[in-house]
């Protein structure tokens, strides 16, 4: 510990003599554990406001063509029926400001009569009571013309897409090493349609104060960005819309936009001048917006019979819809993981009649890991080889893309912690070597990675007149434990214990903060907490040795000490009462510190321009870690369970293991579901995703999982983050896949290359 | 298409409370959208995730496949209800253990949690997974559940 | 769902007269019903409500066999110390279903009359061709998503699985149901689809489920369900077995047994090629896989499920087997 809060005090912290048994890095419990497990913690739609109605989704019954007209002899008529917005009533809002910061020029049509996929909006009916608006909706019927569709990836309709420039990736010349390799092997691996399905379905309450303040309720992973959306569809400015967001169940990267349905419910409460509540159902929530995009990758390795890379040949894809372009960049962990003097990665996207694809934990990694984890496991068995001693054997020793150092990889760390808690050493290479009665067991490892994202951020904090800190932003916390990191931190800058630290997240008219997206959170909020405590430190004791008031202002000092929440052994609400003050506040941001420009903060917040990239600068930021996994298949029935998992990772400094760990477990957790389970499906013929409900589409339940050991393996990396952290929650999903599939071919000698490893493709 | 409502008198978590509703509105819709109690959470409205699980007569149910009518003259117990002066130690070993993140899942899996342990469904890890399958948890607290479960549970041994 | 009227049946009478009537539709435990209603499948126009009758949730064991309340709880039933010891197919067929929660509230007479999982059943808004729903508009799930749909029983009207657990092992134990007056043998009392898939169960309008009844036997001592799928748990079977198994005191031949399979076929499937085969032999392994191999006879695959054709002979087998072992233990 005392080797941490040597790098924290490495000329860039004034630690002075604040308290030992420093809370950040503690596994302090979270502080918003009370509210949580009394059901006291109000999430979006549970706030009441007066006078609420009810808005109910109709979705398009077909993948394409035109909304001919709506058929509502009944539902407008039904009892409580207030209003339905369709195409026709639904007015044009102004347009919107992407997430690169580009304003578009075509005004933001929520209903439309052109349809592109299957459950597209086409309608909202809003009613005094949920009962009715459901109903109401469910009378409402339409006509179409039909337009043929493209259903998925798999429809003979389906073009070939575009390449994607931007993302591909080339050294040397694979090609001619891949012709050249003594060793090759050439497979596609494919990823399906997968959902976030957080637990709380999304949906919003908007509410009208006059025309021209709205005020939404809704779970929201990137304030500054919603909050900009709603306020230019509705022309209004910034500070006349109010995002009120502090509990989040759940987002996984599914609540960090505003989809249709968000402004379709804004629209319906300024025309009735009432609240409306907007719920999304269960089965809406798959195609209301998009989740991870079907992937297909063709990987090509070229290798000498020892198992040494020689090329790497990737080609990726994933669907897109035929509105908007979302890419889920392939390439990424084959480019990274292993060092290979050819290297060669392209990537396109092909349209389907699909809702348009969005990030779904770990967007591009965890596909990519998927393919290049699972060829090098499939070469290690061309070659003879352990499938860890190929995995050392072409250990990368730096960024050969960027060919630039890494700043910490503990990987080699990890595959060595992992492998002795798992006993990997006693693995029997062979396939089908390893049974117990009629279960096959099989022991797989893979690694994962995930990049560092770094913007900067900004924070408040306070010293209150009762002594009490106060921690104040939009930053939100979904479950990662922002509350309470955010507490630990300001103790442990201002010297008190963390109970008296109290943080206020959610809201846009709060200090503004960059999305919760791409694991970096943590990392940028700790350093803005951190610098504005230290400021509200450093002000106490400016105060305390200069203000007129001040008990100690005739001490012959530079400073005063500040411990246990006193200063100079003052409790810190008596002193501010001493100076006839209510509070000292300090608003501090960490642009200086990230090396970028102050001039546009709201950009910096309600943007991703300013992020910085994982090599900027002089190093090549990543986290890192190994899973090591046993499975048990039934050599009759195909069924695949996980019996054991131990992860090693490397995430940094941890400023609270405790929550790390959670993370950790449950990403790997989404992994196994991954793995084994989740899978959209589509019916061919009319582009519906068939299994939209949790009873067909399968999340892991509680007995599918094991107990999980994580290993902390990363030491501080300050390139990465002011307190020396990197990212945590989207690194464990990476990996576990491929360790899995790597698991089931050990175990049963056949290897799967599609997801879901489900019986039926075991069975044989 | 009925425009039958009914005045129910219901018994939730020891008190009396009376609401005007029409036959068709759900336990959980009453309870989060006319009772004012938003501790039981809707994470499907189908009777696939758990969330919305309470006890009824003591036994854990969904609130989102039984009406508000069904439940006249039965005790119904909501996570409000649940250790009202002092934690009950079921939630005390939830955030001990951190057995939940973003908390959205978690009454349900403390409802269904106590639930379990009274039915005598807690005598071993594996039996603690099985008998709380359904709730499920999207961040992935499971590992955590079954600890705060079996300490809970034994300790009330 | 469409707001409907909501009446509390006291008496058996008053229940059976009011499902008489049209658009009536009876509340158990209100797990099919309300969520039928939820997709639109079904809008009744009266729920009545008979969860507050009296004396039909009793276990009641005699010298012939039990009869279990059709408003018995499916968790009560499970953990009920003779139904475990003596009808352990039913026990175990019961406590693999669903979740904690949905045991605690459906019911044994609920739970027989559930209704098929088909998407394409349970989504009228999407798919309007549905023989089940409406005779004679066709079959959406013929040519679509499959992989869940029936080998076994299905007709060119429809090939819906019937998802249920305890009807299984209701079919292999020779159960009855009992409906008042007349008792139908579980066998029967699911039907195949045929031209009238609307058509599941042999109950007349006016009818209510009142009993179970299980007839005592040396197969029902010894008997087993065992439920495959994907999930460990809260999952429908992507095949299932019931299998009741009386064997000599060699404990390897087969006095009398009993097998149907479950998650594979429009009814509950008593697999009786299956029993022929296995009646008087000696379980050795080749006697038990070429006997389950008979479980599929007749299938017919429809587009993604091939995979039920390899996996249900196996559950079978394993059935056996498990209960062969447990006889020795």
């Amino acid at each position: 510990m005392s080797g941490q809060a040597d790098v924290l005090t490495e000329g860039r912290v004034k630690r002075g003599d604040a308290g030992d048994g420093a809370p950040l890095g503690a596994r302090v419990s979270r502080i918003d554990g009370m509210a949580k497990i009394r059901g006291a913690a109000t999430y979006a739609l549970e706030h009441r406001p007066a006078e609420m109605a009810h808005a109910v989704l109709v979705g398009s019954t077909i993948a394409a063509g035109k909304l001919r007209r709506l058929l509502d002899t009944s539902a407008a008529a039904a009892p409580g029926v207030r209003l339905i917005l369709t195409a026709d009533t639904m007015p044009d809002l102004r347009p919107v400001t992407n997430w690169l910061g580009v304003r578009g020029d075509k005004p933001y049509r929520a209903l439309t009569h052109t349809i592109t996929f299957q459950g597209q909006h086409i309608a909202a009916v809003v009613a005094d009571t949920l009962e009715q608006a459901t109903e109401a909706a469910r009378l409402l019927k339409a006509e179409y013309d039909i337009a043929p569709a493209i259903a998925d990836l798999d429809d003979s309709k389906v073009g070939p897409g575009t390449e994607v420039d931007a993302v591909a990736m080339a050294w040397g010349d694979a090609d001619a090493a891949l012709e050249a390799a003594p060793v090759k092997l050439q497979q596609e691996y494919a990823t399906p349609r997968e959902y976030n399905v957080p637990i709380e379905p999304h949906g919003l309450i908007a509410a009208w104060e006059g025309a021209d303040r709205l005020t939404v309720w809704e779970p929201s992973q990137w304030i500054a960005f919603m909050t900009r959306t709603y306020a230019e569809l509705f022309d209004l400015p910034f500070e006349n819309v109010r995002l009120i967001s502090p509990y989040i169940g759940g987002g996984f990267g599914s609540k960090a936009f505003v989809y249709p349905y968000g402004a379709i419910a804004a629209q319906a409460a300024k025309q009735l001048g009432r609240p409306v509540k907007l719920a999304v159902t269960r089965p809406q929530t798959f195609t209301a917006f998009g989740g991870r995009a079907e992937t297909r990758q063709k990987v090509a390795l070229g290798a000498t019979r020892d198992g040494k890379l020689l090329a790497i040949r990737h080609r990726g894809l994933n669907e897109t819809s035929v509105t908007d372009t979302w890419v889920e960049r392939c390439g990424e962990v084959a480019a990274l993981m292993y060092a290979t003097p050819n290297f060669s990665s392209k990537h396109r996207v092909v349209p389907v009649n699909t809702v348009t694809p969005s990030a779904l934990r770990a967007p591009g990694e965890n596909p990519s890991a998927w393919a290049i984890e699972s060829a090098i496991d499939e070469l290690a068995y061309e070659v003879g080889l352990d499938p860890l001693e190929i995995r050392l054997r072409n250990y990368a020793d730096h960024d050969h893309h960027a060919d630039k150092p890494w700043s910490t990889r503990q990987l080699r760390e990890a595959f060595a912690a992992g492998a002795e808690r798992f006993g990997w050493s006693k693995r029997n290479p062979a396939p089908r070597s390893m049974r117990n009665g009629h279960h096959l067991i099989g022991w797989g490892v893979a690694a994962g990675m995930y990049p560092m994202r770094r913007t900067a951020g900004q924070a408040m904090v306070r010293i209150l007149g009762d002594g009490g800190v106060e921690v104040v932003s939009a930053a939100i916390d979904m479950g990662q434990g922002t509350y309470t990191i955010l507490a630990q931190t300001a103790a442990e800058a201002l010297g008190v214990p963390v109970e008296r630290v109290t943080v206020r997240l959610g809201d846009s008219t709060l200090p503004l903060a960059p999305v919760a997206g791409g694991s970096q959170l943590a990392g940028l909020m700790t350093g803005a907490v951190h610098k504005a405590a230290l400021a509200a430190r450093d002000e106490l004791i400016g105060l305390g040795l200069n203000d007129p008031k001040s008990p100690f202002r005739d001490r012959q000092a530079n400073t005063l000490p500040v411990a246990d929440g006193r200063i100079n052994g003052m409790e810190f609400g008596a002193f501010l009462q001493a100076l006839g003050r209510d509070r000292i506040e300090c608003l501090r941001d960490t642009f200086a510190e990230n090396g970028i420009s102050s001039d546009d903060p709201f950009k910096n917040y309600a943007t991703i321009t300013t992020m910085r990239a994982p090599t900027d600068g002089e190093v090549s930021v990543h986290s890192w870690c190994a899973h090591f996994i046993e499975v048990k298949v039934d050599e009759d029935f195909g069924t695949v369970r996980v019996s054991r998992v131990v992860s090693a990772l490397d995430c940094g400094r941890i400023y609270n293991p405790k929550l790390a760990e959670s993370q950790w477990k449950g990403g790997i957790i989404m992994g196994i579901g991954q793995a084994l389970l989740e899978e959209g499906i589509v019916d061919p013929r009319n582009g519906r995703v068939i299994n939209n409900n949790l009873g067909d589409y399968l999340i892991a339940t509680n007995a599918d999982i094991p107990e999980i050991e994580v290993i902390s393996v990363g030491v501080p990396d300050p390139h990465a983050s002011v307190l020396g952290g990197k990212g945590v929650g989207e690194l464990p999903i990476v990996g576990v896949a491929p360790a899995i599939a790597n698991a089931v071919f050990h175990a049963t000698g056949k290897r799967i290359r599609d997801l879901p490893i489900t019986l039926e493709k075991l069975i044989g | 298409m009925s425009d039958s409502m009914l005045s129910l008198s219901l018994e939730i978590n020891g008190q009396r409370r009376v609401l005007e509703v029409e036959p068709r509105v759900t336990l959980l819709d009453a309870l989060r959208e006319h009772l004012g109690l938003t501790g039981t959470k809707k994470g499907c409205d189908q009777g696939q995730c758990g969330a919305c699980t309470v006890h009824v007569d003591g036994q854990r149910v969904l609130a989102c496949l039984t009406l508000a009518a069904q439940v006249e003259g039965r005790a119904v117990a909501t996570i409000e209800g649940l250790g009202e002066r002092a934690l009950h130690p079921v939630q005390a070993a939830f955030l001990e253990n951190d057995a939940f993140q973003c908390g959205y899942c978690t009454p349900g899996q403390i409802m269904s949690a106590v639930a379990c342990i009274r039915e005598g469904h807690a005598g071993s890890d594996d039996e603690i997974r099985e008998y709380m399958s359904g709730n499920l948890c999207r961040c992935g607290a499971y590992p955590n559940i079954v600890a705060a479960i079996r300490q809970a549970a034994e300790a009330s041994r | 769902m469409r707001n409907f009227n909501y009446l509390r049946a006291q008496t058996v009478d008053e229940a059976q007269r009011a499902a008489a009537q049209a658009g009536a539709m009876l509340l158990a435990g209100g797990t099919t019903l309300l969520d039928l209603a939820k997709c639109g499948v079904t809008a009744p126009e009266t729920v009545v409500d008979i969860t507050h009758l009296q004396g039909l949730d009793t276990i009641a064991y005699d010298n012939g066999g039990v009869t279990i309340g059709a408003l018995a709880k499916m968790s009560t039933v499970a953990a009920d110390r003779g139904i475990r010891d003596r009808y352990s197919a039913v026990s175990e067929a019961l406590w693999q279903a669903a979740s904690a929660q949905l045991r605690n509230m459906a019911t044994i007479g609920g739970n027989l009359m559930q209704r098929t999982r088909c998407p394409y059943f349970r989504d009228p808004a999407s798919f309007s061709a549905c023989n089940k729903r409406n005779p004679g508009s066709g079959c959406a799930a013929i040519g679509g998503v499959t992989r869940n749909h029936a080998i076994l029983g299905t007709s060119d009207t429809c090939i819906a699985t019937n998802p249920g657990d305890l009807a299984v092992a209701l079919v292999a134990l020779d159960a009855e149901v009992i409906l008042g007056a007349r008792r139908v043998p579980a066998d029967d009392f699911f039907l195949l689809p045929g031209a009238t898939p609307e058509r599941e169960h042999a109950i007349e309008p006016g009818e209510i489920i009142t009993a179970i009844r299980i007839p005592e036997s040396s197969t029902a001592r010894n008997s087993t369900y065992l439920k495959v799928r994907d999930r460990q748990s809260y999952e429908f079977a992507a095949a299932s077995a019931a299998v009741a198994m009386d064997l000599d005191a060699d404990g390897l031949t087969v006095r009398d047994i009993r097998v149907a399979l479950g998650g594979v076929a429009t009814k509950p499937w008593r697999a009786h090629a299956v029993e022929a085969a296995l009646k008087g032999k000696k379980l050795s392994r080749e006697a038990i896989d070429q006997a389950a191999a008979l479980a599929t006879e007749g299938a017919v695959v429809q587009g993604d499920n091939r995979y039920k054709l390899a996996l249900a002979p196996r559950v079978v087998a394993r059935a056996i087997i498990n209960l062969k072992l447990r006889g020795i233990a």
